[in-house]
């Protein structure tokens, strides 16, 4: 995806704590929030019941015999080619993309973040070397990076997450550095410093707290790409193994179908697209609400 | 994508391949460019490629692309006709002394490389010593592993002095693999500009886009139908047909069948070969719990072939036995379990030990060709039944090379060439002395003595005889399940008339096809 | 003030030359790590027949036997002399390749960019002259779409639709380049222009209306409306205009991408670009093709960031002083 790798126009401002509640309040108030919450809720709900077992039929089973079968009462919405229902893999396949998504940025968010936090707060002996690298990452390609770290290791969908991860990582380091590098001259840092507060208590008590609305945006938003870049590594072939179904090797499996079995591609296709949105959308409610200044104004 | 042919084998023997997805094809002279020629023919005929070929040199082309490519640019001493029985080429006649151990062959007279010269005895002779010589790393040098000399006693014949009989060996020398070349050129040079005997010479290439031949007039066998051929470089499958749907592209092969079925519907004239190319998984019997007969031969039992088929490749394909060369095919029937059998799977795993079922790894390839990620799906799922856990190892191409010819694999999922002489087809897998027989897995003292006899026998009566004793060794101990072989398929415009293809999916009549 | 600005250029291009030492070092690390070699991705399965001195003699010729440092530093003290390698697989040299590739993906990438800015700034100047109100509410679906729906999606779908339906097809011709045959040059980049120019559309519209509504309530802005400037005026001449920062950086960053990451449209639409240059490179394992195609795309990207890091400055009097 061309549009995956920039850093969110966050404009939280930096230095107030959010009000959590109040901020749930905005969030569900905005119709982006809330249509956003609702969507992705709906997804989470898909994935949980994929993990819990709860499909109408079980996703990798094959019925040769009702092979690539449109909608119907049997089938929700259909069949493929191995007469596997479509329904139950569409969820399996949230189920696991929401895996490869989630720990992906887990990672980059983790380590992102920590090497952006370290960067703006200590010195250049710090903050060289982080950037030195970030800078390295970026101006790599990065649909060939993951592609190339995803040839690299062993298949699977924890290694297809390290690789989409890696690629993130920059964008954290990005985001926080900025803020941590103003933060760190503010008053109250100051003086925490002053009295002799612990780097780490610092860091842990007073920075990380008021980045966290820029980091909850970021995470939302990088969310949205892991998923579409996890489709893009399996249309190159290189997503997660068969035969758990990821939304992007169904889209990739379906695609000779597409003419012949429309169904087959547009169940992971629709998913994939109500998985994003809802993920930007609640992205852009959660910028909005965790904006101090739109508080002001609601 | 799509790279390589799949297996192997070098390009005669064929053939095989796949390339994977690959289209690849042959065109036709497209309206778009046609730019009629003098001569007996006219237009370019476009063919449709899936991939760039990956080298010029005929001695190393393994992949789909290059070979039949090159197929188009060089001759070979003999050649195959559409039953694969061996007719003239080059050499246009050819005797055995009577120990079989010399091989007299008369060559053609008046033909002409590219370049002007003339083809002669030496070009023979320095072609053969070079692709015996271990720097030359010529992929098919084991095809005349049993050439010990060559002498050219006048301009037109060449005498090959053979250490042992070997009946496969006429059909061996009509791969492109071991395509002769001009004792003036260098492989460099040819690497970078082509220059044989066939229909067709080089004329360009665009790295990534297409590869431009034309006619070559003087081509011994008569002037090519059309004024010149482009092979152009569409990454796609599915693109390949709307190409030709939109009349770019007038031929290509097309190798996965749900691809071709859309383009059946399309209005494309649709041929379908079978290939000697098989589908198997390759059973590893040097490594536990593969070394257990009963394992294996439940196995066999437990799987439907014509499930596999008709899921995995949408009913395109027909079940096999080990070997697929028409003159010496296996019945597909004469095999334990012929027919699906879960009961008698699940009695041979418990005398096996394995009352409880069991965990085999499998290496399949991802790229390689289209319906390996199918076919494992699907007999992960069958083997289900019987309690045989097929663990699902998803490899890149590269990667799944790198196992697999390191032998590193309890199970391998592959689909490899075939050829026209089942010694050049299994001989190297099966002997304990075979260049594969690490990848193979098994070997015995039967086989290798049956090999043998093969090998050295002429009449061909006796040698059908021996092979289907290996064959029925092979399945009787499970060394390998045979699953099913597929089509090719050639798909071109309506204006295209005269090709015939090859159940090598050889490419070698294009220059007896004609446009509009 | 100006020792500073060039102390800070010199910094940058002292980082600059760093980055791309890395890039270096990582791609080259990458490609060994990786399975396979050129050996097995040309010969693919029948390399497992080749003999111990076949072997060898193939290693020589792809170069494979040298010690890795020296295959490292050989291949970037050429780079020095302008000598990017030499495919073997291609049978020509990178440079040779890569001057053919590049003006292609160039082309794209702005085209590409033209579609964004054609579709995302009016988006969003219709979008922020009423914030919340109907305007702003499609404009916002359509940039979330764009944002949303896979290009590889859109780009197969609109390739299917177009030959089937509309017998339309200009990607399936041998492709033309710009000055050798414009029109039909044109009609092969459009569908892939509008694809990528599609999902760029979404990043732009959203930061120029993030951008426009920031301006649009500062003080130079009331005053001008005071002044009685007219309307459209308003909009173009100081809107905009003071709205441009931000969309010129967002803009040259996601050209910078589009350079290395139109591989997967490139690849539907056959467009013979320096993304397939090292897609194809890759799955050939052709070594010098992909690290020096690599490097090329990191200098391109680290170059145009250079470059709008410059015209920030030009545009934006503030950064100038400062």
């Amino acid at each position: 995806m061309t549009t995956a790798v920039t850093p969110a126009e966050t404009t939280v401002a930096v230095g107030a704590p959010p009000a959590t509640t109040a901020a749930w309040r905005r969030l569900l108030r905005s119709p982006a929030g809330l249509i956003g919450t609702v969507l992705v809720a709906l997804i989470l709900i898909g994935a949980i019941c994929a993990i819990a077992g709860l499909t109408p039929y079980d996703p990798v089973a094959q019925h040769p015999r009702d092979a690539l079968q449109g909608p119907s009462g049997r089938y929700w919405l259909g069949t493929d080619q191995f007469g596997r229902d479509i329904f139950s893999r569409t969820l399996a396949g949230i189920g696991n993309s929401l895996r490869v998504s989630v720990v992906a940025v887990a990672l980059s968010g983790v380590v992102g973040t920590l090497a952006g936090v370290c960067a703006g707060y200590f010195g250049n002996k710090v903050r060289g070397p982080v950037l030195a690298v970030t800078n390295v990452l970026f101006a790599f390609p990065p649909l060939l990076l993951a592609l190339t770290l995803a040839t690299t290791l062993t298949r699977n969908w924890a290694t297809i997450a390290l690789a989409i991860g890696i690629v993130y990582v920059p964008i954290f380091v990005r985001v926080t550095r900025g803020p941590v590098l103003s933060l760190r001259e503010t008053d109250f840092i100051r003086a925490a410093r002053v009295v002799g507060l612990p780097t780490r208590r610092i860091l842990a008590r007073h920075i990380l707290p008021n980045i966290s609305a820029i980091v909850t945006v970021q995470v939302t938003l990088s969310l949205s790409w892991a998923v579409l870049t996890e489709a893009s590594l399996s249309f190159l072939g290189l997503g997660s193994p068969p035969p758990a179904p990821s939304l992007g090797s169904m889209v990739f499996d379906a695609k000779v179908f597409a003419s012949t079995a429309w169904w087959t591609l547009a169940a992971p296709g629709v998913a994939i697209v109500i998985f994003v949105v809802g993920l930007n959308l609640l992205g852009d409610g959660l910028r909005d609400a965790l904006d101090p200044r739109n508080g002001r104004n609601s | 994508m799509k790279l390589r042919t799949a297996l192997s084998s070098p390009v005669s023997r064929c053939l095989a391949v796949v390339a994977a997805a690959g289209l690849l094809a042959s065109a036709c002279s497209s309206g778009s460019n046609s730019n009629s020629s003098s001569g007996a023919g006219g237009g370019t005929l476009v063919v449709g490629y899936t991939a760039d070929p990956n080298t010029l040199d005929p001695w190393r082309a393994t992949q789909f692309q290059a070979a039949h490519m090159l197929e188009q640019v060089y001759g070979t001493l003999t050649q195959l006709d559409t039953n694969m029985n061996v007719q003239p080429g080059l050499a246009a006649s050819w005797q055995y002394s009577d120990d079989n151990k010399t091989l007299t062959l008369h060559l053609r007279q008046g033909v002409k490389f590219q370049d002007g010269q003339a083809f002669s005895s030496a070009d023979v002779k320095s072609s053969l010593d070079r692709l015996r010589d271990p720097a030359t790393a010529a992929v098919a040098a084991s095809y005349i592993a049993s050439v010990q000399s060559v002498d050219a006693p006048d301009a037109n014949t060449a005498v090959l002095h053979l250490s042992t009989p070997d009946a496969g060996l006429l059909a061996g020398l009509a791969t492109v693999n071991l395509a002769m070349l001009s004792k003036d050129n260098t492989e460099q040079q040819v690497s970078q500009k082509p220059n044989g005997t066939g229909p067709f010479s080089y004329t360009t290439r665009a790295p990534n886009q297409s590869v431009s031949l034309k006619a070559n007039p003087d081509y011994w066998g008569g002037k090519p139908k059309v004024a010149a051929l482009q092979f152009r470089i569409i990454p796609d499958e599915s693109s390949v047909v709307s190409a030709m749907q939109s009349g770019n592209v007038n031929f290509a092969v097309l190798n996965d069948p749900t691809v071709a079925k859309t383009a059946q519907g399309s209005g494309l004239t649709l041929n379908k070969t079978p290939d000697l190319a098989y589908h198997a998984l390759q059973l590893n019997s040097r490594k536990a719990p593969l070394n257990n007969l009963n394992v294996r031969l439940a196995m066999q039992c437990a799987i439907s072939r014509q499930q596999v088929i008709d899921t995995a490749a949408l009913g395109e394909g027909t079940p096999i036995g080990p070997i697929t060369s028409p003159a010496f095919k296996s019945d597909p029937n004469s095999q334990p379990c012929a027919t699906q059998d879960v009961a008698k799977a699940k009695t041979l795993l418990s005398q096996a030990g394995f009352p409880n079922g069991l965990t085999i790894n499998t290496i399949v390839s991802t790229g390689l060709y289209a319906t390996s990620v199918n076919e494992a799906q699907n007999l992960q799922s069958q083997l289900k039944a019987v309690g045989i856990t097929l663990k699902l190892q998803t490899l890149d191409s590269a990667a799944y090379v790198d196992a697999w010819k390191a032998g590193n694999f309890t199970a391998a999922l592959a689909l490899n060439g075939g050829s026209p002489d089942p010694d050049g087809m299994y001989g190297r897998y099966f002997t304990s002395t075979g260049n594969l027989n690490k990848v193979a897995g098994y070997s015995s003292p039967q086989l290798d003595q049956l090999f043998a006899q093969g090998k050295s026998t002429t009449d061909p009566a006796q040698r059908k005889q021996i092979y289907t004793q290996i064959s029925n060794n092979l399945v009787d101990n499970a060394a390998w399940i045979w699953l099913f072989s597929s089509y090719d398929y050639t798909a071109m415009t309506k204006s295209v008339s005269g090709f015939t293809p090859m159940p090598n999916g050889s490419l070698i009549n294009l220059w007896k096809t004609s446009l509009g | 003030m100006r020792r500073f600005a060039r102390h800070s250029l010199t910094r940058r291009l002292v980082e600059a030359v760093l980055t791309l030492f890395g890039v270096a070092v990582l791609v080259f690390a990458m490609l060994r790590a990786i399975p396979g070699d050129q050996i097995t991705a040309t010969l693919g399965t029948e390399s497992a027949a080749l003999s111990p001195d076949q072997l060898a003699s193939l290693r020589d010729y792809y170069g494979l036997d040298k010690p890795l440092p020296v295959q490292f530093f050989s291949w970037l003290g050429d780079i020095f002399t302008g000598n990017l390698g030499y495919s073997q697989r291609a049978g020509e040299s990178v440079l040779a390749m890569t001057e053919s590739a590049l003006p292609i993906t160039i082309e794209l990438a702005i085209l590409a960019t033209i579609v964004g800015l054609v579709i995302g700034v009016p988006l969003a100047m219709l979008s922020a002259s009423r914030p919340n109100g109907a305007r702003d509410g499609v404009s916002q679906v359509i940039g979330l779409l764009a944002l949303s729906i896979p290009n590889f999606l859109i780009a197969a779908t609109l390739l299917t639709l177009i030959s089937k339906y509309a017998h339309y097809n200009p990607n399936a011709g041998e492709f033309q380049h710009l000055f050798a045959n414009p029109g039909v040059n044109l009609q092969q980049m459009m569908f892939p222009a509008l694809v990528l120019g599609f999902g760029l559309a979404a990043p732009i519209m959203r930061t120029a209306r993030t951008s426009l509504l920031e301006v649009s309530t500062a003080d130079f802005m009331r005053t001008a409306r005071g002044k009685g400037v007219a309307p459209m005026r308003l909009r173009v001449r100081h809107l905009l205009h003071n709205a441009l920062n931000p969309i010129i950086t967002m803009t040259g960053i996601q050209f910078g991408y589009l350079l290395g990451g139109a591989i997967v449209v490139e690849q539907i639409f056959s467009v013979p670009g320096i993304g397939q240059q090292v897609l194809v490179g890759m799955q050939q394992k052709d070594y010098a093709v992909v690290q020096s195609t690599v490097l090329v795309i990191a200098t391109l990207f680290v170059l145009v960031n250079l470059l709008t890091d410059f015209l920030y400055r030009v545009v934006d009097p503030r950064v100038r002083a400062s």
